[in-house]
């Protein structure tokens, strides 16, 4: 199809909005719309659904014959038209769009049919897939205040409207709007005050450009992005453990407040890796495509998860670059919109080539990920390392100059006999965590059998049951040849059908069974159950032994576990171990040829190397080997010299733990990383990853423009097409969204949907202006929240005319300025930067603030490192909202209920609805009644004598703006009434004086404070504190 | 109709109700707002997206009882007697005909046959085959409608309860409670639409993972979410005054709060002042409502032993249960019950004789008690988890143990009340409860089913996002028909 763009263009121009009347009707406004809506189910792009060969989403489909003979449209012929007869059809069976499709069209829509086929039919693409164009700049309205361009455009579509715009807001209003919409935070009263003294006509440009510079900024904005980057604290899918990917968050924070250009933001977002040398900072911000959720449920099939993520990885992408729903097309061509199948998997084939694994493995930090040390920690390692290099220099030189003689001149070797080594008797070894059917029982004689220390563990169970320890760090390493044993005795009324003991080397599948073959791995004979006998004599201490090469043990495993198995009966157990070689005696060690001896004929677990010198006979060894050998046990084994060393070599260790340690405390990300062999993507037929289709190559779907010429074919190609300048979505998307930041609703409402079932735009040629103007300004975003902010619809007063009410409720055509609630986020902080508690710190690992108890527990699976909540304290409690821990599968509930999204799937426009659960939090969450209080004491010690100064100081740190004569009476009669009621019942003002973890100013007399508390939290209450008006 | 604008005209209508029973009679109305006497008297409900229901409904509630985990379908109810005489042998290559199978069995040698070891016996006037451990269960047959057949695509945990909750496996959709809530609105503004309680097992909580998504609102407001009822702390989250803050300062501070908000609605005009004003009256009612509810000292001792012993301890199953009863009197439209623990790979004889000892007497209480007060008519009552169990042992096989993996392609579960007919046994599978030999009941046949019980059309009950209508069953399901009263 060849694509007729000059003549949209036009139109676009032309083009005007739902509320306006017009004469002559717009085909991407009016027409495509009713044929999306009630057709494309059937006549659209997909063609598996495609009936009777008819095709209305391409003109050259609508206007071809059809296999009848007949044509849908023809144009000025509305009469002759097939499709006109069918929609006016009075036969049920011929009717469209049939009955059981569940669509209908009006009788507006048939007339509008009617109106364009009679006026040519014109046909053009759907408007936002054409690049904009600049529109020429509206004539200004005589009388009516302009700031910038943005008012031309929305003044001339008012007064086409009727209506006027609102006089701008006082300044009060405005220093409490700007600030709350570039910092997220109120403004302080210091502020309030330093902008109303400032009379000069600079002084709201010169708020804007403070403010704009505020670190506050970069915070405010990346939290609405990192709504985008479905951006969390915890993999999302089944275990939903704790994943580390805030540097990623950090990141974005730091790009805002350096005003990275939104197309740098682009790549370094979608492709850093792929940058040549990419930087630190780039691979780090490819962690937006590694925000989603993941896996590692036992059972799931790594195949189905690549391609889950791929897809999640397109559709996040699509959405938030394009506003395109590309998801529909995983499954089949999209319904409505241009894209196919292939398509989506020519897009998808981007992403699924990924050196990530399909399971989490459930994983801080499932690879590939980086590190990323602060500037402190890279001094500190560079420190470490240079002196971890001189100590271990210092033991060099103590070797190069030892001197060494075997006293040992003799040729009669001591015998060296195996002996148990116990490795628990009467407690767990270090470091085991016990666990079991029932925990762990310990008893004692007389009253029980006991073989050998103060006690014996038992067990009674009915089937199989178990106790065991896994965690061990003091284990044995089973040398060749090693037996393990332990002590058992079976209950002469009770006895088990079977006895099993089970070893765990990082698997259990090591197991030793006497009796019935009923316990694990039953009905096999395996390393996993290797059956050793009859069950032992009964009534006695019987020792069993297990050669660890029966069970699978082999040499070098390091065992950290251990299971006393039974079916059914009571058994008793005591102390365990191996049978293993003795140590040779430090005086032995003296002697190289003793110890070689040792090694020889004991068994010996010195490297390879070392081992084949020994092996060879000692008069045929040659200088090299001899040399070798000596050196070896020189610097490992001699105990002379082991003392000199003693102290370098402590420093050193303790060096290198210094540095491990280091290593350890610097924080990772996960990170993007493209594998060497890239995955051939298919075309999944209905999306379902093992019905493999046509094999596809990535490519961008040409109906959106083609990749500039010199863009690789790999993800950094797709994110320079997608910050191209022609690209007709990416800016109209963005400067969309930023608009709905200011204003609540964007100029197109649907802010994730740019495609034919999207909403039109209000205003279309301010949309493309903004869009071109912000790629024209080198996508600069604080330029571009500044022209927004600097226009006079931004800064007009938000009071609701009734009159315009009824004509817009939705304040579309913004014949008044934004009013709307605050974000979740916003409402909490806002709280504790009055009371003084906000802590300001910039990133870093995410905290727990207050949030009530047991919240994970009943949802969280056992063996989640998040299945308990561990509430933070001291400054953690009180950090900016947006570093609260987000439990994917739990979220925050404060921060839910108001609306935040659950950051499993990208969202870039969040809901407000207004509950009586929101209602709740603010009455009764800790995190305000406290902030309430430490509010109250600088009202009390800040706010003035008198009461009415003091409301005064509260309204004017919460609100911006001085109260009432009204409020002052109700609000100050309230107070004595509190005061008055706290002064009856001094322990309630103490108990709500101790709520929150941050202390209370004492000097303040209780129950005064309590009353101050109760205003403060009242006014915290208020409609107007929680709304941006 | 585009269900995107009807959702903008009902916000548009409450706004209205609220606006007017604030400004259209002025002071009066203050007091009104004040005194929460006056306010009850208004209307109590909130209409749904869809206005009317799409047909009459024979329920006007849910409560489902949802075993995480996936129970045991052959050691509870689908009756595979012939299993005996294939104990330890090999599941036939043509049973299984090459379906995938989890990654936790599928390195096995093996595929030994585990009967189940308990007892069936038949129960009422259909003659239901029962397995041993549902004494109480079985005596309430009669009400129920056994699914045999019901089938899913997933094979793990997550995605497949994420399926059957919300019609995907994937994150991202509404949960059913939450279609209802916005289809058909609620009908007791005192109390959540859409209530969850999850269950303690032994006093206390583990097992599978639960998530939020499961009750989420998705892509609808989140207005329609379920709210969790706690059995610890606040029943609903923040729903008790701080310490200190008495109920009548409360009443004192709401006052003053809607006598100034009122004022600044006075000077600003923006409704959505009036509707906050109306939301704190509605906490504050909450506050009263939601202690009232979960406050049992009102039951009868004989009422109480009907749940069995559990009863009177918060958070158990059984008290889950009675709390079910009285949020369905208070007419709470979607009450979700969960109970964990039901993942059976291995020791599955003991253990699940160990959870049915823990839901049988409820559920059979439940049954009863919503019938005698004559209320089982219209509440649906829905008992299953999110897929089943193999007929294969996974581990250790005897005739007395065994484990058990997932298995997707055929489980029960089972339905009553509220437009159901009871005493039949709906579908039938093949020997090895391995594949549905007739009457397939996929989890979105079940929903379909639900929504239709409650006059629904689960075709009809859509929500546009992203350009494109979405529903409950995706673009899949059936009523099944067969299971109607």
């Amino acid at each position: 199809m060849k694509k007729n763009r000059s003549a949209l263009a036009v139109l676009v121009l032309l083009m005007t909005t739902p509320f306006a009347a017009h004469a002559e009707v717009d085909f991407s406004k009016d027409i495509l719309p009713i044929l999306s809506n009630n057709c494309f189910q059937c006549h659209g792009p997909d063609a598996a659904q495609r009936a009777a060969d008819l095709r209305l989403d391409l003109e050259e489909g609508a206007f071809s014959e059809l296999p009848t003979g007949e044509f849908a449209i023809v144009k000025g012929k509305p009469d002759h038209s097939a499709l006109m007869q069918r929609i006016t059809e009075a036969d049920p069976d011929l009717k469209m769009p049939p009955a059981d499709s569940g669509k209908s069209l009006t009788e507006k829509d048939i007339a509008l049919l009617r109106q364009w086929i009679e006026e040519g039919a014109n046909w053009n693409e759907h408007w936002a897939y054409v690049p904009p164009q600049m529109p020429a700049l509206p004539e200004p309205v005589a009388g009516w205040e302009q700031g910038n361009a943005i008012d031309l455009f929305i003044q001339a579509r008012l007064k086409q409207e009727g209506l006027s715009p609102e006089k701008e807001a006082d300044k009060a209003t405005l220093i409490r709007r700007l600030t709350l919409d570039l910092t997220g935070l109120p403004p302080t009263i210091a502020e309030v005050d330093a902008f109303l003294v400032d009379t000069s006509d600079q002084a709201y440009e010169r708020l804007v450009d403070r403010l704009l510079q505020s670190e506050r900024y970069g915070e405010h904005m990346g939290r609405s992005w990192l709504d985008a980057a479905r951006f969390a604290d915890t993999h999302g899918l089944h275990l939903d453990n704790e994943r580390s990917i805030w540097p990623y968050r950090d990141w974005v924070i730091k790009s805002f407040n350096q005003n990275m250009p939104f197309d740098q933001f682009t790549i370094e977002q979608l492709a850093g890796d792929l940058l040549p040398e990419p930087s630190l900072s780039q691979r780090v911000a490819t962690g937006f495509n590694r925000c989603n959720v993941t896996t590692s449920e036992g059972g799931s099939i790594d195949e189905e998860y690549y391609v889950r993520y791929a897809v999640d990885r397109v559709e996040t992408t699509a959405t938030v670059w394009m506003g395109l729903t590309a998801g529909c097309a995983a499954c089949h061509d999209h319904k409505f919109d241009p894209l196919s199948q292939k398509e989506f998997y020519q897009l998808f084939s981007y992403f699924f080539s990924l050196t990530e694994r399909a399971m989490d493995g459930n994983a801080l930090l499932p690879p590939p990920s980086v590190k990323v040390p602060t500037e402190i920690q890279i001094a500190e390692k560079a420190r470490l390392t240079s002196e971890s290099t001189a100590a271990n220099q210092e033991v060099a030189v103590i070797l190069e100059n030892a001197e060494y003689a075997d006293p040992f001149e003799g040729t009669e070797f001591p015998v060296y006999a195996k002996a148990d080594v116990v490795w628990f008797d009467d407690e767990l070894p270090a470091g085991a965590k016990p666990e079991g059917n029932t925990p762990w029982e310990f008893v004692e004689s007389p009253d029980h059998p006991v073989f050998s220390g103060k006690n014996s563990t038992t067990r009674t169970g009915e089937g199989i049951t178990q106790h065991f320890f896994t965690g061990a760090t003091d284990g044995p390493t089973i040398g060749e040849g090693d037996v393990l044993y332990t002590y058992v005795f079976l209950d002469k009324e009770n006895p088990p059908e079977t006895i099993q003991l089970q070893f765990n080397d990082g698997s259990w599948d090591h197991r030793a069974t006497w009796g019935a073959d009923k316990c694990f791995g039953a009905g096999r004979d395996y390393e996993g159950n290797r059956r050793q006998g009859d069950l032992p004599e009964l009534g006695k201490w019987v020792r069993l032994e297990v050669a660890a090469a029966d069970v699978g043990l082999k040499p070098g495993a390091k065992l950290n576990g251990w299971a006393f198995t039974q079916f059914s009966g009571t058994v008793h157990w005591d102390q365990a171990g191996t049978i293993g070689a003795p140590q040779l005696t430090a005086e032995q060690k003296k002697s190289l040829a003793i110890w070689e001896h040792y090694q020889k004929t004991v068994g010996s677990s010195v490297p390879e190397n070392i081992k084949k010198i020994i092996d060879v006979k000692v008069e045929e060894r040659n200088e090299d080997q001899i040399a070798e050998l000596r050196k070896y046990y020189i610097e490992n084994v001699n105990p002379d010299i082991a003392a000199k060393l003693a102290e370098p070599r402590k420093k050193a260790a303790e060096l290198k733990k210094g540095l491990e340690d280091l290593e350890k405390a610097i924080p990772a990300t996960l990170v993007m990383e493209d594998r060497k062999e890239m995955r051939v993507a298919h075309i999944l037929e209905r999306g379902e990853y093992d019905k493999k289709g046509e094999p596809v190559e990535s490519a961008v779907p040409a109906w959106l423009g083609s990749a500039p010429e010199d863009a690789p074919n790999n993800r950094l190609g797709l994110a320079q097409w997608l910050v191209s300048p022609t690209h007709p979505l990416t800016s109209r998307v963005t400067v969309n969204r930023y608009w709905q930041h200011y204003f609540g609703t964007g100029l197109v409402t649907t802010s994730e949907d740019f495609g034919v079932q999207g909403e039109q735009p209000s205003h279309p040629q301010l949309l493309d202006y903004l869009a071109l103007t912000f790629i024209e300004s080198g996508w600069d975003i604080k330029q571009f929240q500044k022209l927004i902010v600097m226009s006079s619809t931004y800064k007009q007063s938000s009071r609701v005319d009734q009159t315009k009410l009824a004509v817009d409720s939705q304040n579309r055509l913004l014949a008044r300025g934004p009013r709307f609630r605050l974000d979740a986020e916003v409402i909490r902080d806002q709280v504790l930067q009055i009371s003084g508690l906000l802590v300001g710190t910039i990133g870093g690992k995410s905290v727990k603030p207050y949030q009530p108890a047991g919240l994970w527990k009943p949802v969280g699976f056992g063996g989640s490192n998040t299945s308990t909540f561990r509430q933070d304290s001291g400054e953690a409690l009180f950090r900016r909202s947006m570093y609260t821990f987000w439990k994917r599968t739990s979220p925050p509930p404060s921060m839910a209920i108001f609306d935040a999204p659950d950051r499993e799937t990208c969202q870039v426009r969040r809901a407000r609805t207004n509950t009586p659960l929101q209602a709740l939090v603010l009455l009764n969450d800790v995190q305000f009644v406290e902030a309430a209080r430490r509010f109250a004491e600088q009202v009390m010690t800040h706010g003035g004598d008198s009461i009415e100064s003091r409301i005064a100081f509260v309204y004017r740190s919460v609100l911006a703006r001085e109260p009432s004569a009204k409020e002052l009476q109700i609000v100050g009669t309230l107070f004595n009434e509190h005061l008055a009621e706290f002064n009856e019942s001094p322990e309630a003002a103490t108990e709500l004086l101790a709520i929150g973890e941050s202390g209370r100013n004492e000097a303040l007399e209780s129950e005064e404070l309590a009353a101050w508390t109760m205003i403060v939290h009242l006014v915290f209450n208020l409609s107007e504190t929680v709304t941006k008006g | 109709m585009n269900p995107l604008l009807r959702e903008a005209e009902l916000i548009e209508t409450r706004r209205h109700f609220f606006g007017r029973a604030a400004t259209g009679i002025g002071t009066a109305a203050l007091a009104s707002l004040a005194n929460p006497e006056l306010f009850a008297d208004q209307p109590q409900t909130q209409l749904g997206a869809m206005g009317a229901t799409h047909f009459a409904p024979k329920a006007k509630r849910v409560i489902y009882l949802f075993m995480s985990g996936a129970p045991s379908q052959l050691d509870m109810w689908d009756y595979k007697p012939k299993m005996l005489d294939w104990y330890d042998k090999d599941l036939p290559e043509s049973v299984r005909n090459g379906q995938r199978i989890t990654t936790m069995t599928s390195g096995q040698k093996r595929f030994p046959i585990a009967p189940s070891r308990f007892k069936f016996n038949q129960h009422g006037d259909h003659g239901a085959w029962v397995s041993e451990i549902l004494p109480h269960t079985a005596s309430v047959i009669d009400d129920l409608a056994v699914i045999k057949t019901v089938n899913t695509e997933a094979i793990n945990h997550d995605p497949a309860i994420t399926y059957i909750q919300t019609g995907s496996q994937l994150p991202g959709r509404p949960s059913t409670g939450a279609w209802l809530s916005y289809g058909l609105g609620s009908m007791n503004e005192n109390l959540p639409s859409f209530v969850v309680l999850h269950s303690t097992v032994n006093g206390g909580f583990g097992g599978q993972a639960l998530y939020a998504r499961l009750w989420g609102s998705g892509f609808l407001s989140t207005r329609h979410q379920g709210v969790s009822l706690r059995s610890n702390g606040d029943p609903v989250l923040y729903l008790s005054n701080p310490k200190g803050i008495s109920g009548k300062m409360r009443r004192k501070m709401l006052d003053n709060l809607a006598v100034l908000n009122q004022q600044r609605f006075d000077e600003i005009g923006d409704p959505e002042i009036q509707s906050r004003i109306a939301q704190y009256e509605m906490a504050y009612r909450m506050q009263t409502s939601v202690p009232e509810l979960t406050d049992i000292s009102d039951e009868s001792r004989e009422t109480l032993d009907l749940y069995g012993s559990d009863v009177t301890k918060p958070g158990t199953f059984a008290f889950n249960c009675l709390l079910a009863r009285r949020l369905a009197e208070r007419d709470v439209r979607f009450t979700q019950v969960f109970i964990r623990q039901w993942d059976q790979h291995g020791n599955l004889p003991n253990d699940i004789r160990r959870q049915c000892g823990i839901i049988d007497q409820p559920c059979a209480a439940l049954i009863k008690d919503l019938k005698r007060r004559g209320m089982l008519e219209d509440t649906l009552v829905i008992w299953g988890g999110e897929f089943g169990r193999t007929i294969y042992c996974q581990g250790g096989l005897t005739m007395t143990n065994y484990g058990r993996d997932h298995h997707p392609r055929c489980y029960t579960k089972w339905m009553a009340g509220g437009g159901i007919k009871g005493g039949i046994v709906y579908g039938e599978t093949d020997d090895f409860s391995y594949n549905v030999q007739e009457n397939p009941a996929h989890i979105h046949d079940l929903n379909a089913t639900i929504l239709h019980t409650l006059g629904v059309d689960h075709e009809r009950l859509t929500y546009r996002h992203q350009g494109r209508d979405f529903r409950l069953t995706d673009v899949h399901g059936n009523v099944l028909t067969d299971l109607l009263a």
